[in-house]
This record gives structure tokens, C-alpha cells and sequence, in this order.
């Protein structure tokens, strides 16, 4: 309060008073020294702004800013309210929003959960470096068709992976009806052998082992299989 | 405006199911198989052609790119715009107890200079008239 007093109505025959005295840093100089009681050191005085009414009318403030232009829309209102978002707030915020990809699309086959990095399929590479392609599309001829002629038999292990889904809890029963149901077109029959021969494939790790243990069972039980020590009696009495 | 989307959702649809089905062909391939191979390779190449199509319904839409960063990590997209909603309503509060913390200020700042220097208040309202009340 005491500085303000000095600044306000006593006259100085030395001249203001400098940035120093003030407590502000140094290094400006110094206000000429006709500027009157009021006059802050330069670096006080903001730069730029709204035009200052002349120093008679505003006795006796020398330095009254006009106040800013009046925002209709402020921090001080709801937002939310004002562009009609309450529904989208609590769709998204009143609900638990759930974390992962697959329960946003739920329908897209498989490991979609994983991160995009791990196989190079992230949507960041394909911004970063698009692939390089013609501006149209046209259908493959003939001959074009012929370089995807594929061996028989099934995928190697590697590459059996890519459209096994991860298991769903809720939807086990729902996916064992629907997949044998897909509209897949008639005119490819060798699709239900497909389909027949992917079930046999399920089953093949117990078909294995139940085969080698018929094996053994046969294997045990044949009069030609060398090597057999005490189990039948024909072999020890040659020995 | 949802007709645009629906009719892309329901040809990335086909396509990505055009896509399955060509994987279970090729996953165990026999001979009698390749027109039907090589029928899903033309599907994929028309599906291709109409989502292009749509591309020119959609020109206007924007999508940010932080949306791919939770796709890329297996997150779900609508997590990003309930973090966008938070974080715009908690910085909506936060500017609205500055407006508010400002205006007692003011109020609280006329009224004490208003009882040390009275003269001058006067002059100050004069000129730039009575504040209305916060």
C-alpha cells in the first residue's frame, strides 16, 4: 500500500523511480522523466492491446486499458450443454466403455486384439508409407490367375494361425452353429469337404494318438513283430 | 449422413467376409478348389472397387490420428472419445472456477479500494461505468 501511495499523488522533482527500487530486474533504461507521477518502468507495460483514451479524459489514470469485448461463449458455460452432447456424454461416460478392439467389432475374425506392430499390420504404417499401387482397380485375367494355383494339402504351422479367433465365452455355442451355416456359394462343392475335412483335422491330435495306440495294440498282439522278450510264450521256447 | 456409413459398413463387411472365406479355401487347398479361388480373388477386387466408391461420399469426414494409435494397440476407438469428453468437461471446470475466482476478485478488489481511495473509485466508474454486481 505504501508503494501504490508513493507512485499515486506525490509529486518527484528526481524523477521517477527506476526498475531497481521497484524490486523489478534491471538492465532498461530509465522512463524520461516527463511523464508524470503514475508511469510504470517500460517492462511493466504491456505491449499492444485496445486504443487507449487520450491521458486528459482518463485523469487521473494514465495507463486505463479499455475492458475486453464481451465473449458470448465462455469457460463459465456448460459445453457439453451448449452443443447438445449430454447423450453422447453419458453413452460414453456413463457406461463402461469396454477396453478391448474385438468388443467394439465383434464380428470381424481374427486376432484383432493383438497389437498392429507384432504382425505389421498397424494403420500407422500404411499412413507412414502407403503402398505404392495403380489409381484403379481392374479384375485379374486369365493369365493373371494362373500364378495363384496352390500346392495341395494344408497350410504349413506357421501360417495356420491367422484366422484362429480367440476364444469367446459368451458367443462358444452361437460360434460352433453359426460357422457351419456361413453362404458359402454352391458352386464350389469341394467347400464341404473343406469343411468336413477341418473337422477331421480338429480331431486329428486325439485321431493320432488313438491310432498309435491301436498300433501298439496290434503291434503287441501279431505273431510277425520281432523283438518281443516274454511276452508270448512261441518266442521262448525257440530261445 | 448415416446412410454414407451404413452403405461402407455393409461392403467392408462382404469384404471381410469374402476375405475369411478365401482363407478357409486356401488354409487346406485341393484342385477342385482353384475356380472357386480364383472366384473369391475377383470378389476381393469388386469389393475393392465399391468401398473406392464410397470414398467420394466421405471426403469430408475427419477422423484423428490418435483414434489409429488405439486401434493400433487393440483398444477400443470409443474409449478416445470418452477420454475427449472427460478431459474437455474437466477443462470446462477448471476455466470456469478461474472465471469465477476472478470475478470475486474484482468485486472484492472495487469494493476495498472503494473504501481506501473513494475519489478516485468514483472517477474509475465514471469512466468506465458502474460494473454490474458478480
Amino acid at each position: 500500500m505504501t508503494e501504490i501511495f508513493s507512485l499515486y499523488g506525490q509529486p518527484d522533482s528526481q524523477g521517477p523511480a527506476g526498475p531497481s527500487a521497484l524490486g523489478f530486474g534491471s538492465g532498461k533504461p530509465q522512463v524520461p522523466q516527463n511523464m508524470g507521477p503514475m508511469c510504470f518502468p517500460h517492462q511493466m507495460v504491456d505491449e499492444g492491446g485496445p486504443i487507449r483514451k487520450p491521458a486528459a479524459m482518463n485523469e487521473p489514470f494514465y495507463l486505463l486499458r479499455e475492458l475486453p469485448m464481451e465473449n458470448e461463449l465462455t469457460g463459465h458455460t456448460n459445453l457439453i450443454t451448449h452443443y447438445n452432447l449430454e447423450h453422447a456424454y453419458n453413452k460414453f461416460c456413463g457406461k463402461k466403455v469396454k477396453e478391448k478392439l474385438s468388443n467394439f467389432l465383434p464380428e470381424l475374425p481374427g486376432m484383432i486384439d493383438s497389437p498392429g506392430i507384432q504382425d505389421n499390420s498397424s494403420l500407422r504404417s500404411v499412413i507412414e508409407k502407403p503402398p505404392v499401387c495403380n489409381n484403379s482397380f481392374s479384375p485379374l485375367t486369365g493369365a493373371m490367375l494362373t500364378g495363384f494355383r496352390l500346392h495341395t494339402g494344408p497350410l504349413p504351422e506357421q501360417y495356420r494361425l491367422m484366422h484362429i479367433q480367440p476364444p469367446k465365452k459368451k458367443n462358444k455355442h452361437k460360434h460352433k452353429h453359426h460357422r457351419p451355416q456361413d453362404p458359402l456359394p454352391p458352386e464350389t462343392p469341394s467347400d464341404s469337404d473343406h469343411k468336413k475335412k477341418k473337422k477331421k483335422k480338429d480331431d486329428d491330435p486325439d485321431r493320432k494318438k488313438k491310432k498309435k495306440d491301436k498300433k501298439k495294440k496290434k503291434n503287441r498282439h501279431s505273431p510277425d513283430h520281432p523283438g518281443m522278450t516274454g511276452a508270448q510264450p512261441s518266442s521262448s521256447s525257440l530261445r | 449422413m448415416a446412410e454414407k456409413f451404413d452403405n461402407l459398413e455393409e461392403h467392408l463387411e462382404k469384404f471381410v467376409e469374402n476375405i475369411r472365406q478365401l482363407g478357409i479355401i486356401v488354409s487346406d487347398f485341393q484342385p477342385s478348389s482353384q475356380t472357386g479361388l480364383s472366384q473369391k480373388l475377383n470378389f476381393m477386387i469388386t469389393g475393392l472397387q465399391d468401398i473406392e466408391k464410397c470414398r467420394q461420399q466421405l471426403h469430408d469426414i475427419n477422423v484423428p490420428l490418435e483414434v489409429f494409435e488405439y486401434i493400433d494397440q487393440g483398444r477400443n476407438p470409443q474409449l478416445y472419445t470418452k477420454e475427449c469428453l472427460e478431459s474437455a468437461l474437466a477443462k470446462n471446470e477448471q476455466v470456469k472456477g478461474k472465471i469465477d475466482t476472478l470475478t470475486k476478485f474484482k468485486s472484492l478488489l472495487i469494493s476495498e479500494l472503494g473504501k481506501i481511495f473513494p475519489e478516485e473509485m468514483t472517477k474509475y466508474k465514471a469512466i468506465h461505468g458502474d460494473d454490474p454486481p458478480s
